[in-house]
């Protein structure tokens, strides 16, 4: 049976038995993974997983339940469980209804390689080797700490009472790598870096342990820097970890209803800086969060969020656009078969300045460079502090030395309208967006 | 709700048994079935009633010194034998890639069943009055105070049936048990906003909804929001400091712990070469039990079939112990702790902590207090991280402030950073208020930990406001 079919007969099922409304969401995946860890293999595995999870609604009742196991009985029986929760729930009076079909775009282009698909573990095991030898044979002086690369490849059918019925098979490729330099018995901070890509083609295994070697050299020798309040350049994945993830959460119209995002009754205000312009494209060609739909089956769109920092619109699913009898921005999110969806992003997009890093590190009179970041973004108010790791102190448009020890704090919403300069280096980050280099201002540096 | 039936787990058991037979080198097999149940509300609202079943099987294969490894959920005997199948082709064709040859420590072939020692057994109870009692604190959070604008509370219980077999005749059976809870509070007051979290957990039956009641945390929580919706964030710079008894597991987890893996130190951790010397002041004795009563990260064998045992990492401040898998425990020429775990049949066990804690002192928060004449008292924890330089981070969520010995005003806390070794030397006392709280651990893989500890005084660097 394909997975569609698994996800027909679910429907079939729970119509029979008398609920209002049912969902069947299916996934099957494909995962071979290779872990490094200490400069050696520590584990290839090669695991096949599949499973359902059934919504069901009941006198506005919700039940949902899951199962790893795609058989008839099985299935059967998860659909009885669904509908016994939805019996001890309690009616939720803003429930409206589950989605209805309508025409799907075309699926965007690039988001299934057969090449990946059919990658076994000593195809992903030599991705991991180049990166792992680019980095080695960078410098003498680089250890290599841990590394995982990932290929998956990921079958999705939806299903629901209303006739929606769709599926989508996507392949994706992911890689990192932790490393060190070691001099003199002193031990640089640990450098990250990463790919993320939807082909083998696309995925660049050398260009990660190159620069993470590289990374982690020049945070060799660190410095304490007295405490100031100034520029911070962000590179992409802190810029995103700092500045995106709390947009996120703002423009999520779950949050907005519930009084969680400072920017709910926000629309048409301006907000952040004017360089700063948003949008969430859930269709872009080989796209990390690309597909034809979302995860309720509604078609994926290009949704804005920021003009030249005016708030334009939040992020819906199917449930809180009902709610206020908007159409759904097609942002229903699931992390598994197991959970019901959410709402994130698809691809969050920062569109590109002019200059290059290189460029904006020049225009610094003094500042610093931050690489990587650890520490906490408390999304709902902002307010974020943490470690700069593979931070460098910037003067006369200079990078001077890296730092030691030193922390960041500020408010992602007070640093938005903070930004001097995007950079044009746009580059897929890990947590569904892809961020340039942001020079922010006016940000807490503190060393020890 | 699915009911497991005993004699469907010994089932399992023969099938993998028979599969066993035909494996290559040392190899393994382990099932694992989660049933899961979560009911969480929010806004007054039912958002999430869950409940599901994940199961399958795993195959670890050692030919030659080289690992390879295999899951499925497909639990047939002719999938099983392909997984076994798979983990050898693995295991042979990395080989000529892998430098070190693993051999592995002696270990009984253990025939052991185990249960978590229960008094309610959430297989037994009503879901209906869970998720009424869920209803009922969501009311009480909101009712706190006036600015509490959104809450979210949850609660779930994962109940675990884990079966290990290898290849020299192990044969292990254990059902795991955790059932917790979380409340989290949104409070908004003239553009302010803000957010506390805290839970509550164990591994054990539904008896801990008596013990430490979902509300307790739910007040927390609430009075914590409700409180620092107007205040200031903490400043930055190094000062005194008392950590809070639940937070002081974060240290004793991120930062010391993870250095004391024998595969960390290994690649040269701080810890490495550091067996009989001091490390941290000798105030501090701090322990990795992986058989500590009702311990979140608590079992009776781990996913190797090692027995757990109580590890000993820093007995009043020298370093005696790292805590070891089978291959480890071989390399280090040791005998293995128990420490190899696997989050689920998805992956291969690898080392992690299980309940660490710093044991207890007998000083009062009073007298803790007493000697700080300008500091904070930190309080709440959040999301850590830590190098295996001892280098750490970890969130807070409240900083009070301590002025000549007294506590003062609240403001809201912010991440806080060093080095853990020092962190530990410049601990001068330790209180007497014990607590062990449920923790999730991210080592490449999730796993489920205890974090204990009591509150102490100490030295560090807060990232906060200028």
């Amino acid at each position: 049976m394909s997975l569609a079919e698994y996800a027909r007969l679910a429907i079939k099922y729970c119509e029979k038995t008398g609920v209002d409304e049912a969902e069947a969401f299916v996934q099957a995946q494909q995962t071979i993974e290779v872990v490094l860890e200490r400069a050696e293999i520590q584990s290839e595995r090669v695991k096949t997983q599949q499973g359902i999870g059934i919504r069901v609604i009941k006198n506005k009742k919700l039940g949902f339940a899951f199962a790893s196991t795609l058989s008839k009985a099985s299935i059967e029986e998860a659909c009885r469980n669904a509908q016994s929760l939805a019996n001890v729930s309690m009616p939720n009076p803003d429930w409206v209804s589950l989605p209805t079909p309508s025409k799907l775009p075309k699926t965007p282009s690039g988001l299934y390689d057969e090449e990946t698909a059919v990658a076994g573990g000593d195809e992903i095991l030599e991705l991991a080797m180049v990166s792992y030898d680019a980095a080695k044979n960078y410098d003498k002086r680089v250890e290599i700490d841990d590394g995982k690369f990932s290929a998956f490849v990921t079958d999705i059918a939806i299903s629901n009472s209303h006739g929606i019925d769709v599926e989508e098979k996507t392949t994706l490729l992911e890689g990192y790598l932790i490393c060190m330099a070691k001099e003199r018995g002193e031990a640089s901070s640990m450098a990250f870096e990463y790919d993320i890509a939807r082909s083998i083609k696309d995925f660049s295994s050398k260009r990660i342990g190159e620069v993470a070697a590289e990374k982690a050299l020049a945070s060799l020798n660190p410095k304490t820097v007295e405490p100031f309040v100034g520029k911070v350049i962000l590179d992409s994945d802190p810029a995103a970890t700092i500045l995106m993830y709390p947009i996120m959460s703002a423009v999520n119209a779950d949050n907005v209803q519930r009084g969680r995002s400072l920017w709910a009754g926000k629309i048409g205000e301006e907000i952040a800086s004017q360089k700063l312009t948003i949008v969430d494209d859930g269709l872009l060609p080989k796209g990390i969060g690309s597909s034809s739909f979302d995860f309720e089956g509604i078609p994926h769109q290009k949704t804005p969020i920021l003009t030249k920092g005016k708030l334009e619109g939040y992020l819906h699913n199917c449930y809180t656009a009902n709610k206020e009898k908007k159409k759904s921005t097609g942002n229903a999110y699931r992390e598994g078969y197991n959970m019901l969806p959410l709402i994130l992003a698809s691809n969050l997009m920062v569109e590109p300045g002019k200059k290059k890093l290189d460029e904006m590190i020049s225009e610094v009179d003094k500042g610093i460079i931050v690489r990587r970041f650890s520490g906490n973004v408390r999304a709902e108010s902002g307010e974020f502090s943490g470690i700069a790791k593979q931070a460098s102190y910037i003067e006369k448009g200079e990078i001077k030395y890296p730092l030691k020890e030193t922390m960041i704090s500020g408010n992602t919403f007070q640093a938005l309208k903070n930004i001097i300069e995007i950079g044009c280096e746009i580059r897929p980050t890990l947590a569904k967006a892809y961020v340039p280099p942001i020079l922010i201002d006016k940000i807490n540096i503190v060393s020890k | 709700m699915v009911i497991n039936k005993r004699d469907g787990i010994s089932l399992v058991v023969d099938l993998l048994k028979s599969c066993l037979k035909k494996a290559f080198g040392y190899s393994e097999l382990r099932y694992h079935k989660r049933d899961t149940f979560t009911v969480s509300v929010k806004d007054g609202k039912i958002d999430v009633l869950n409940s599901g079943i994940v199961e399958g099987a795993c195959a670890r294969t050692l030919i030659d010194g080289s690992w390879g490894f295999s899951s499925t959920t497909l639990l047939e005997k002719d999938k099983i034998e392909k997984i076994l199948k798979n983990a050898a082709s693995l295991a042979k064709a990395s080989k000529p890639k892998k430098k070190r040859a693993v051999k592995l420590a002696k270990n009984k072939p253990y025939i052991d069943k185990y249960e978590t020692p229960m008094k309610t057994d959430p297989r037994k109870s009503s879901k209906e009055e869970l998720v009424q009692l869920v209803i009922d604190v969501d009311k009480d959070v909101r009712n706190f105070s006036k600015n509490i604008v959104s809450d979210t509370v949850n609660f779930n219980i994962v109940d675990d049936e884990l079966i290990f077999l290898n290849s020299e005749g192990a044969e292990i059976s254990q059902r795991i048990v955790r059932c917790f809870g979380s409340v989290m509070v949104i409070a908004r007051e003239k553009g302010n906003i803000t957010s506390a979290y805290d839970s509550i957990g164990a591994q054990t039956g539904l008896e801990i909804l008596k013990k430490t009641p979902l509300i307790n945390a739910g007040k927390t929580a609430a009075e914590r929001a409700s409180k620092l919706v107007s205040a200031e964030v903490a400043p930055a710079g190094v000062f005194p400091v008392i950590l809070e008894n639940r937070i002081v597991g974060l240290l004793a987890h991120e930062a010391v712990g993870h250095c004391s893996e024998a595969d960390l130190v290994f690649g040269g951790s701080f810890l490495t070469g550091k067996i009989g010397k001091k490390v941290s002041s000798e105030k501090v004795t701090l322990v990795d039990n992986g058989f500590y009563p009702n311990g979140f990260g608590t079992m009776k064998y781990d996913d190797e079939g090692v027995p757990t045992q109580k590890t000993v990492i820093i007995d009043k401040g020298v370093c005696r112990s790292f805590l070891h898998s089978r291959e480890t425990a071989q390399h280090f020429n040791v005998k293995p702790t128990g420490n190899a775990r696997a989050w689920n049949f998805e992956y291969d066990p690898i080392i992690r902590m299980r309940n660490t804690y710093i044991e207890s002192g007998d000083y009062s928060l009073e007298e803790l207090a007493e000697d700080i004449k300008e500091g904070f008292f930190l309080k709440g924890g959040l999301s850590g991280q830590a190098d295996f330089t001892g280098e750490f981070m970890f969130g807070t969520q409240e900083a009070v402030k301590i002025k000549n010995g007294k506590f003062a005003e609240s403001l809201r806390g912010v991440t806080i950073s060093g080095n853990a070794f020092e962190v530990l030397k410049n601990v001068d006392a330790i209180g007497d208020d014990f607590i062990m709280r449920i923790g999730l651990c991210d080592k490449e893989q999730i796993n489920y930990v205890g974090m204990g500890g009591s509150s102490l005084r100490t030295k560090l660097l807060m990232g906060g406001a200028k």
